[in-house]
Parts: structure tokens; C-alpha cells; sequence
């Protein structure tokens, strides 16, 4: 049995770990600062929070769903925490624990009305989407909050036996986020309601309950994002986690995740965000303008679900150039027009 | 048969799609004026037929002959160009859309650059007039009846100049007394001149309408016989073929204790006062024609839509069945006709598709034990001859016996004790058919209730210890095994003259 889970992980991860790889070989080639211990800890400490925000990503699309709402979720959560931390003297353990709740209640939020109210994800989320950066700017007056709170500085920048804090989040969450799909019957019925949704419901699966649940775990990690994001910054603004959700989405969907649902594995998620994340520092060495940088994350992010979407188009394109080519070998078939029509000639 | 030249003939066609001769060698010769009727059971090759005089498939072999001139239709737009109308099952229309609007939907009339909205209005006011309706134009279609909208679908076809009409059963949606006005639109068309290609499951209709029939099957033709030198017991006869060679020796599990007990059930969607009971290890078979009402049981046992009078029991207790999940926990499953669209996880391979509504079996504690669901599911596997590969590749990839048994073997892992099966061999070739047989033999033993709908006669009273004919959502006879001809089935079904029983 172990073979066979390592098995279908390799099967699944391989892809996106040399995707990776690949990319930081060609930064590492452009440019000798990319290697430099200091730089590597920096991509480290910035691939975290969006890793952490991809996992919810990646529930979710699991379901077939999607969750547009992530990156505002994040924003929302840094100004409320740095609000009751500074203005309202609560300590940053209780505040933290109350946000995540939030996340997860706001995840709810998401998961209900798109699933028992029938509203398509894809909009409820976009609502939500300006919703919640909305209220950041409500709580504040559109300002942000500096200097919140010494405590919150350790919460990010902290170690536990020599290893930095966020490198154990990010650990910690991957492997409970792997054993919850891979080895409990919700992680089970989170991967049949995207494979075949009418087939979960005719297998006595309660598939809204099943969406919804994908998009409370979603807005509770979101909330731990923005966190992680208010103690390391120190800071709570309205205007932070700007694109977050899409380059969550994306370490989504470069890990292999398909966004019609069914298929996936958190730990390739993981190679995604990192992937992104050094394309992103490759381009902050070369001094590469933030309008050019935007440009390029676009562009990655519209081809990696090109290439998802189109997955079976390309398969049927190689294969039909593999079989012309043997056809042109062998000489013999002569090219007839109505190539797709094959079953219906003698 | 009359001497007259055929407006449209077939000669010799045949079709193949991977896996089935579809049409084998099928003669055919249209008249104008004339209504034909075309019979056979499903699968027969009627609508493959249907499809090729209106352009969707090219004939592999044979030709289509138009007023004694050879032609080809390659696409459904050169069949129109040709006078061939089509009325489907389905509607085509835009429920969004005006009446009018949507009988010229497609080719709608340009003056200079803007569409001459005067004249679809006159168009279909004519078209309507010549069908005796008092429809109004402007309406929306989404606020017709039913009925009025197979009229604007008739409407439409007749709006354009139309040699022959195909009209692929027609009647599925319709009440006696529109079945009644949509025949006198057929007389009034053939008056006109107009081939009819009539296709229909209802004998009895049929030979009010029809002045030649045909009889299709297994892709064959058996006869083409003027009405009225036939008579609907010959028909019958025909469809079903002499050659009842599908052997099979079935074991006597049935006991006494009631199992599924059904009373007077009722749902909003056809089911109309259903009572049946189905005892331990025997197989109901539930016959009729499409749209009787048969996959409306199932749906309403299944919890999947919702019982608004009536009780059903499993084994004496009373079920609340308001979600699939509610009938999985007393105990019916359910076998989709549809296993591609509504069983099977393709993103799965063979166990966890299998394990999927019984999850809590291999678990411990909270977690899943995958070791101990692969060497469940592995079990099921051979013991029900299940393609090997089923063990680690995607169920996609097995052929579809397989896949129903990978259906079936999803329901003996939960504990199951009344299993529905719904069409289970459908589209499946003849060695799988057997298979699903002996399957269904394995669960009588086992003490499983069975349901079991299908559309193949044959089958249904071969491996049935009693049929319910299910006729407009009831129960309209119940006969013991043997007691019943697969001919008296059929009229029975398709609610002809009824003999009475020997």
C-alpha cells in the first residue's frame, strides 16, 4: 500500500517539482544573486503565505468550484487584526484565533450560497471578492495601521529548533492538508463531488455540504494567511493581498490541479506557489518593472489554465501528428479531408 | 405496392459505429402522400435510419435516391435544402423567443440589411392557420403548453417547403386528444402531398396513422407490409424475430419474507400510485415502454425525488427517503442507466469507485485504511470477473460490462438489500450481458432484493421472477415468471389490444 500512495504522489508531483526546478535553473543561470543564502531565505519567507492561501485554492477547485474571494479575505483579516490588536488591546494569540473564525465564517458565507444557493462560484466569489476588500477600507477609512504590536514580529520572523516559524506553518499545513484528502472519507468525497458530481449525489454524498466545507477550510486559511502577512509587515492595510487569490489559483493549476474539478494533489500545489514565486524574484534581481512583472504573472497564470483546459486538444493534436506522420511513412494513405470524422467511413 | 416513383428510397444501406452494424443492408421507399411507419424494438437501427435521411450520418454502404435520381446528404442543411423536415423527441425551440421568431429561427427573411419582421409574422401565421391551431405568433415560447409547442415545432417544419416529414416519436409528450389533433395534421400534410417517416413505439397508434409499415431489427429489415394486410399481433411477432435463442438458466432464490414493500406511491415527476412489495433474492422486473414512468420509481425509491403520498418499507421498517444518502442507509442502491454520466468517477480507478458509498467499512478511527480498501475492493473484483486492470488504472478505460459490474460491485461492498438496476445492460455486448445475469443471480443468493428495469423484453422475462408492466406512471399488470409471452409483454406495454391472459 505505501508503494502504492508513494506511487500516485510521484505520479502527481513529479511534473510540477521539475517545472520548478527548471525555473530557478534559468534564474539561477541569469543572474548569480538568486542563489545567494539571503535571497533563497527571502523566496523561502514569500512563498509561505501564498502556499498557505494555494491549499484553500486547491480544496476548493478540487470541487469543481473556485474561490475569487481569498486575496481580499487576506486584506480584510490584516486590518481587523491590527485594528483589536492596537486600537482594542486584545492580545495577539485571542485576536488571531478570532480572525481565523472570521475566515472560516466568511468561508461559509462563500460556500453556502454558491453551493445550496445555486449562485456559480465563480460570481458569488467575484461579489465577495469586492465585498471584503470593501470592508477593509470601511474598518479603517482606507489608512493603514503601522507598528501594531511588538508581539507579532516573532509570530513570522520566529524559529523553533533553528528552523524558522513559517517554514514549519507551511509543513505542518501541507502534511494536514494531504492526510484530510488522501486518507480521510470527506478528503474522499471532496475528490468525487469534482470527478462526477452526479455520481457523488447517487452515492448518498451530500454534495452541497461537501462544497460548502471545501470553502469554510478556504476562508479559515485565507485568514491565516493575512496573519502571517500582518506579522511579518507588521501592518494592516486595505490594499494588501492584491492578485493573491490568482496566485493562489495559479500554484493551483501549475501543480496539476484541473479546474473542472476532481483532480489534484496539495503537495504538487506546493512546487506551483513556489514556481510562481521565483518567477517573481527572478524578475524583482533583474529589476524588471512591477508593470512588466504584473504582465508576466498574467501571462502565466492565463497559460497554465490554457494548458489545463485544453489537456485533451493537445493530446488529440499529437496524437493526429503521430499518426500522420506514420501514415506519410508508410506511404500508403493517401491525407483524406474529414480527418475527425474517422467512424463514419467503412 | 404502388407504382407511383418513390420520393425518397433507400438501397441497401448500412451503418456501422464502433462495436455495432447499425443498419445492415435496409431497402426503403417513401412515397409522397403516404404515411410509413417504421417499428422495431430498441436498437433496432430506427432512428440510425431516421438520422441518415436527415443528414446527420452518412451511410457506409448503399444510397439514398431522390425522386430516382442518386444523391448524398452530407450534412443535416443539404437534407433540408431537399425538403427533408425533422420533428424530434427534443424540442429545438428558444423558450426566450417569440412564436414566430422561432419558426424562422435560423433563416430568418433580410430586407435591406434588417430582418423583414412583417414577413416571419405573415410566414407563421400561415404555417399555424394550415395546422388549425390558435396559437398566437408573438407569445413567448416558454409560456406554451407542452403540447402548443410541438405544434410550433410542427409549424416550423412545415414553413418550409418539405418534401418528407420525419417525425421521431412524436407522441412521448402528448395526451390522447393531441395525439388525435397532431394525426389529423399528418392527414391534412400527406393530403398536400407529403411523405411522412413515422417512428413510434405505440403500436396502437401506428396503425391509426400508418398505410405502410416496417419492421426493423437488430439493424435488419423483417418486412415491409401495407396496414392493411398486417395486423399489430404480426407486427409484434416481427419485432420481436423467431430466434429467441437468449437462453439462460436462472435459479429459483425467491423466499417468502417481503423485503421492499411499496404502497401507493406517489411524486410529483409521473410516478402515479405505485404499489409493489419484491420478496428476499427475487428480481421484479419492471416493463414498458420510454417515458411509462419506470425510471421515476427507481428515482423516487432512490430518494431522489421526493414521495409526496405513499410509504416504502425495507424489511418492515418504514424509510424516510428524502436523499439518495436516506435510501444508502436502509438499504437500496441504485444502478444508473446512465453509468458514464451518473456512476462512475473517471478521476478514480477501479477501488475507490467501489468503495465510495461505504466508506465507514475500512476505516479506523477517523482515517482511511487504503490497505485494507484495496484488498476489499480487489476481493470484489475477481469475484465478480472484473477486468484486472480495474485494480489500478481509471474505470474509464474498461470496457462498459465491466464498468456496470464496477456499478454493481459498489453496492455489494455497502450493505445492500434492495438493489435497483436500471438498464444494466444496455450498450453492452452479448458475453457481458451474461455476465450481468450471472451477477444478478450471485446477489438472489445472497438474499438481495432486485428491481429491474429494461427496455429488452427478452431479457426482462428471462431473469425475472415476476414483471409489473408499468404503463402513465402505474402498475397496470402483474404476471409470474413464465406467465407471460414476450408478444402479450409488448402490447401490454405499449398499451395495443390486450389479449387476455392464458
Amino acid at each position: 500500500m505505501r508503494d502504492r500512495a508513494a506511487e500516485a504522489l510521484r505520479s502527481q508531483v513529479v511534473g510540477p517539482l521539475l517545472i520548478m526546478l527548471a525555473v530557478a535553473a534559468g534564474v539561477a543561470i541569469s543572474t548569480d544573486r538568486f542563489l545567494l543564502s539571503q535571497n533563497l531565505k527571502n523566496v523561502g519567507l514569500q512563498v509561505a503565505i501564498v502556499a498557505i492561501v494555494a491549499i484553500g485554492a486547491t480544496i476548493v477547485i478540487l470541487t469543481a468550484q473556485i474561490d475569487l474571494s481569498s486575496g481580499s479575505l487576506v486584506a480584510l483579516t490584516t486590518v481587523l487584526l491590527a485594528d483589536l490588536v492596537k486600537n482594542a488591546g486584545l492580545s495577539v494569540a485571542l485576536a488571531a484565533v478570532l480572525m481565523i473564525l472570521m475566515g472560516a465564517a466568511l468561508g461559509f458565507v462563500n460556500g453556502f450560497f454558491s453551493s445550496y444557493g445555486r449562485i456559480p462560484s465563480f460570481i458569488f466569489t467575484l461579489g465577495t471578492l469586492a465585498i471584503f476588500r470593501g470592508l477593509a477600507f470601511l474598518d479603517t477609512g482606507g489608512t493603514p495601521i503601522f507598528s501594531v504590536s511588538p508581539q507579532l514580529d516573532p509570530v513570522f520572523y520566529g524559529e523553533l529548533l533553528g528552523l524558522p516559524l513559517p517554514f514549519l506553518y507551511v509543513v505542518v499545513l501541507y502534511t494536514l492538508a494531504w492526510v484530510y484528502l488522501t486518507y480521510t472519507p470527506r478528503g474522499r468525497q471532496i475528490y468525487a463531488v469534482g470527478g462526477n458530481e452526479s455520481a457523488a449525489r447517487l452515492s448518498g454524498i451530500n454534495v452541497n455540504r461537501v462544497r460548502t466545507e471545501a470553502f469554510v477550510i478556504a476562508g479559515a486559511l485565507a485568514a491565516v494567511g493575512g496573519v502571517l502577512l500582518t506579522a511579518r509587515l507588521d501592518s494592516g492595510s486595505p490594499n494588501y493581498g492584491q492578485g493573491m487569490e490568482l496566485m493562489a489559483i495559479a500554484s493551483a493549476v501549475i501543480g496539476g490541479a484541473s479546474l473542472f474539478g476532481g483532480q489534484g494533489n496539495v503537495f504538487a500545489t506546493l512546487f506551483g506557489a513556489f514556481t510562481i514565486v521565483i518567477v517573481q524574484n527572478g524578475l524583482n534581481l533583474h529589476a524588471v518593472p512591477s508593470a512588466w512583472q504584473n504582465i508576466t504573472l498574467g501571462a502565466i497564470i492565463a497559460l497554465a489554465v490554457g494548458v489545463d483546459m485544453w489537456r485533451g486538444d493537445i493530446a488529440r493534436l499529437i496524437g493526429r501528428l503521430w499518426s500522420r506522420r506514420r501514415a506519410r511513412a508508410e506511404a500508403v494513405v493517401p491525407e483524406t479531408p474529414g480527418e475527425d470524422r474517422v467512424h463514419s467511413r467503412p | 405496392m404502388a407504382a407511383s416513383q418513390p420520393l425518397w428510397e433507400l438501397r441497401s444501406v448500412g451503418k456501422s459505429f464502433p462495436g455495432v452494424r447499425a443498419l445492415d443492408d435496409v431497402s426503403l421507399a417513401l412515397r409522397a402522400g403516404e404515411t410509413h411507419a417504421l417499428l422495431g424494438e430498441n436498437g433496432s437501427g430506427k432512428s440510425t435510419l431516421a438520422r441518415i435521411l436527415s443528414g446527420v450520418h452518412q451511410p457506409d454502404a448503399g444510397e439514398i435516391v431522390h425522386r430516382g435520381e442518386p444523391v448524398t446528404l452530407p450534412g443535416p442543411q443539404d437534407a433540408q435544402r431537399r425538403g427533408v423536415a425533422t420533428f424530434h423527441q427534443e424540442f429545438s425551440l428558444v423558450p426566450e423567443l417569440g412564436v414566430a421568431e422561432n419558426i424562422y429561427l435560423g433563416r430568418l427573411p433580410v430586407r435591406r440589411g434588417v430582418v423583414d419582421w412583417e414577413a416571419v409574422r405573415r410566414g407563421a401565421v400561415e404555417a399555424l392557420a394550415r395546422l388549425d391551431v390558435a396559437i398566437d405568433p408573438d407569445r413567448k415560447v416558454g409560456s406554451l403548453s407542452v403540447a402548443e409547442q410541438q405544434f410550433v415545432e410542427i409549424a416550423k417544419a412545415i414553413s418550409r417547403e418539405m418534401t418528407l416529414l420525419i417525425l421521431d416519436e412524436p407522441t412521448a409528450a402528448l395526451g390522447p386528444a393531441e395525439i388525435e389533433r397532431l394525426h389529423e395534421v399528418i392527414r391534412l400534410l400527406a393530403g398536400h402531398g407529403t411523405g411522412i417517416l413515422y417512428i413510434s413505439h405505440r403500436l396502437d397508434e401506428v396503425f391509426a396513422i400508418a398505410e405502410v409499415v416496417t419492421v426493423l431489427k437488430d439493424g435488419r429489415l423483417v418486412d415491409t407490409r401495407l396496414r392493411r394486410e398486417t395486423s399489430v399481433r404480426d407486427a409484434v411477432r416481427m419485432m420481436i424475430g423467431s430466434d429467441l435463442d437468449e437462453h439462460f438458466e436462472r435459479s429459483e432464490n425467491a423466499r417468502e419474507h417481503p423485503r421492499l414493500e411499496v404502497r401507493d406511491v406517489r411524486t410529483a415527476n409521473r410516478v402515479d400510485g405505485v404499489t409493489f412489495d419484491v420478496a428476499e433474492g427475487e428480481v421484479l422486473g419492471l416493463g414498458g415502454i420510454a417515458g411509462a414512468g419506470r425510471t421515476e420509481i427507481a428515482r423516487a425509491l432512490f430518494g431522489v425525488d421526493r414521495i409526496v403520498a405513499g410509504e416504502v418499507r425495507v424489511d418492515g421498517r418504514r424509510c424516510s427517503l428524502r436523499a439518495p444518502g436516506d435510501a444508502i442507509a436502509a438499504g437500496i442502491a441504485l444502478v444508473p442507466e446512465n453509468r458514464k454520466a451518473d456512476g462512475l468517477f473517471f478521476n478514480f480507478d477501479g477501488p475507490p469507485n467501489i468503495t465510495i458509498a461505504g466508506l465507514d467499512a475500512v476505516q479506523i478511527g477517523p482515517l482511511l485504511s487504503l490497505t485494507r480498501e484495496r484488498r476489499r475492493a480487489r476481493g470484489l473484483i475477481r469475484e465478480l470477473g472484473i477486468d484486472r486492470r480495474a485494480e489500478d488504472r481509471s474505470v474509464r478505460f474498461l470496457s462498459g460490462g465491466n464498468q456496470q459490474k464496477v456499478m454493481v460491485a459498489r453496492w455489494l461492498f455497502a450493505p445492500t438489500r434492495v438493489l435497483i438496476l436500471d438498464e444494466p445492460t444496455q450498450g453492452i455486448d452479448v458475453a457481458a450481458k451474461h455476465e450481468v445475469y450471472r451477477v444478478v443471480d450471485e446477489l438472489t443468493a445472497k438474499g438481495i432484493a432486485i428491481v429491474l428495469i429494461s427496455s429488452d423484453f427478452p431479457e426482462l422475462l428471462a431473469i425475472s421472477d415476476r414483471i409489473a408492466v408499468v404503463r402513465r406512471g402505474r402498475i397496470v399488470h402483474v404476471a409470474g415468471h413464465g406467465e407471460l409471452t414476450e408478444h402479450e409483454l409488448v402490447e401490454l406495454a405499449a398499451g395495443g389490444e390486450t389479449r387476455e391472459a392464458a
